[in-house]
C-alpha cells in the first residue's frame, strides 16, 4: 500500500516521473510488490479451498468443468480489463475533479443523488469499468451518498445489462417490472449512505492506499 | 455480449488517448503509469476470484433452493430469494441461468425480483474482484450497510404492483 501511492502528491512534476517510471526497476518492483501482497495469498487460499471443496462435494467432473469455465472467462475478460484500466487512467489524470465535486460533491444534494444515478445506468461495460471509475470519483471528492447510488444504479439499472441479460433471460415484461421497482431505489440507498455514521477512508490516490 | 459495450469502451478508450496526447506534457504517460498501478493491484487477485467464484457457483444447490420461492411462501420468499442472490458469486451468465431455474420451479415474480436485485447490488466476486482491492474495507462496509434493504424493498414492491398487474411466468419461452 506504500509504493504506489506517491504518485498523486505531485501535480506538476509527474510528466517527467511518469516518463522515467517505467525504465525505473524500483517502480516494477513496487508493482509486483502491490500485486502478490497479503492480500493476494488471502484469494488464492480461498480458491483453493473453495477448489477442494468443489472436488470433494460435487467430483472430479465438476471440477475440471468449473476450472475450463474459468479459463474461458478469464480470456475473455483481459482485453475489457485492459481497455477498462487504460480508460480510467487516463480519466484519473484529465478529468476535472472541481467540477467533479461541484455535480456530485458534499453540497450536491438530491441533484447530485440524481446525477449519479443516471450516470451509474448509462455506464457502459462490465464491473471493471464501472468500479474504476468509481474509483476515480471517491478520489475526486464526490460525496459518499454519490458513490453509493452511483455504484447501485449501475448494479440494479444498468442499461447495458438490462437490454444484454435480463430481457432475454427473464422477458421484457418482467424486465421493465424490475427496473420500474427498482428505479427510486439508488435515491434511497444514497440518502442512507449519507445518514449512516460509518467511517469512510478513501486516500488522495483512489483505491491504492485505501485500508 | 462481446458486442456492443466492449466497443464502445474501446471508442471511449481511444478518445481520451487522442485527448490526451493532443495535450501533451506527459498526460498520456502518466494515465498509463495509473493504468499499471491499478492493474497490478487488481488482476492477480481477480484471477484467484474468479477461480473461487467458478467453484462456489457450482457448489450452490439451486434446484433445491427453488422450492421455498413459491408464490404461497409470499414474503419469506423474499427473503430467502434476497439470500440466495448474496451468496451467489458469479456473473451474470451464471446468475441468470439460476433466475431460470428458479422461475421453472414456480418461484413468485416478487421472489425473482429480490433475487436479481440481490445479485446485483452483492455478487461476492465483484465485490472481492473489484470493490475491496480498488475502494476498500471501509466502502465495502458502508455501501452494505445502505443497500442492505433494499433488495428486500425490491421484491415487496414487485409484490404491491403484483396487486395492479398480472405477469406471465418468466423464462418459460
Amino acid at each position: 500500500m506504500t509504493t504506489t501511492t506517491e504518485v498523486e502528491s505531485e501535480e506538476d512534476g509527474g510528466a517527467a516521473r511518469a516518463d522515467t517510471a517505467f525504465r525505473d526497476p524500483a517502480w516494477w518492483m513496487g508493482l509486483l510488490r502491490t500485486g502478490f501482497g497479503r492480500g493476494f495469498w488471502g484469494f488464492l487460499a480461498f480458491a483453493m479451498i473453495a477448489g477442494a471443496a468443489c472436488y470433494l462435494v460435487i467430483g472430479e467432473a465438476a471440477f475440471r468443468a468449473a476450472l475450463g469455465d474459468d479459463v474461458g472467462l478469464l480470456a475473455r475478460m483481459a482485453p475489457r480489463v485492459a481497455a477498462a484500466l487504460v480508460t480510467a487512467g487516463l480519466l484519473w489524470v484529465m478529468l476535472p475533479r472541481d467540477r467533479v465535486t461541484r455535480l456530485i460533491g458534499t453540497e450536491s444534494g438530491m441533484r447530485g443523488l440524481a446525477v449519479a444515478t443516471i450516470a451509474g445506468m448509462v455506464t457502459p461495460g462490465g464491473p471493471t469499468s464501472a468500479f474504476a471509475l468509481l474509483a476515480v470519483l471517491a478520489a475526486s471528492g464526490a460525496d459518499r451518498g454519490a458513490l453509493i447510488a452511483y455504484i447501485s444504479a449501475w448494479a440494479m439499472l444498468g442499461l447495458q445489462r438490462v437490454l444484454v441479460w435480463d430481457v432475454p433471460f427473464m422477458g421484457a415484461e418482467f424486465s421493465a417490472l424490475r427496473v420500474i421497482v427498482c428505479l427510486p431505489l439508488p435515491f434511497i440507498a444514497g440518502l442512507i449512505a449519507r445518514r449512516i455514521p460509518l467511517k469512510l477512508e478513501i486516500a488522495g490516490s483512489g483505491g491504492n492506499g485505501v485500508r | 455480449m462481446t458486442g456492443v459495450g466492449f466497443i464502445v469502451l474501446v471508442g471511449i478508450a481511444a478518445v481520451l488517448a487522442a485527448m490526451a496526447l493532443a495535450r501533451g506534457g506527459g498526460t498520456f504517460g502518466r494515465g498509463m503509469k495509473r493504468a499499471f498501478e491499478q492493474a497490478a493491484q487488481l488482476v492477480p487477485r481477480m484471477v484467484c476470484a474468479l477461480i473461487a467464484a467458478g467453484f462456489v457457483a457450482k457448489l450452490m444447490p439451486s434446484t433445491m433452493i427453488a422450492r421455498y420461492l413459491g408464490d404461497d411462501a409470499g414474503f419469506s420468499a423474499i427473503v430467502i430469494a434476497a439470500g440466495a442472490g448474496l451468496l451467489l458469486p458469479a456473473g451474470p451468465v451464471i446468475a441468470f441461468a439460476v433466475a431460470a431455474v428458479f422461475a421453472r420451479a414456480d418461484a413468485s415474480i416478487a421472489a425473482l425480483v429480490a433475487f436479481i436485485t440481490s445479485w446485483s447490488l452483492f455478487a461476492a466476486h465483484r465485490i472481492f474482484m473489484y470493490e475491496i482491492p480498488m475502494l476498500g474495507v471501509s466502502f465495502l462496509r458502508l455501501r452494505a450497510a445502505s443497500v442492505a434493504i433494499v433488495p428486500i424493498l425490491a421484491g415487496v414492491l414487485a409484490m404491491l404492483a403484483g396487486l395492479f398487474v398480472t405477469l406471465a411466468q418468466p423464462g418459460q419461452g
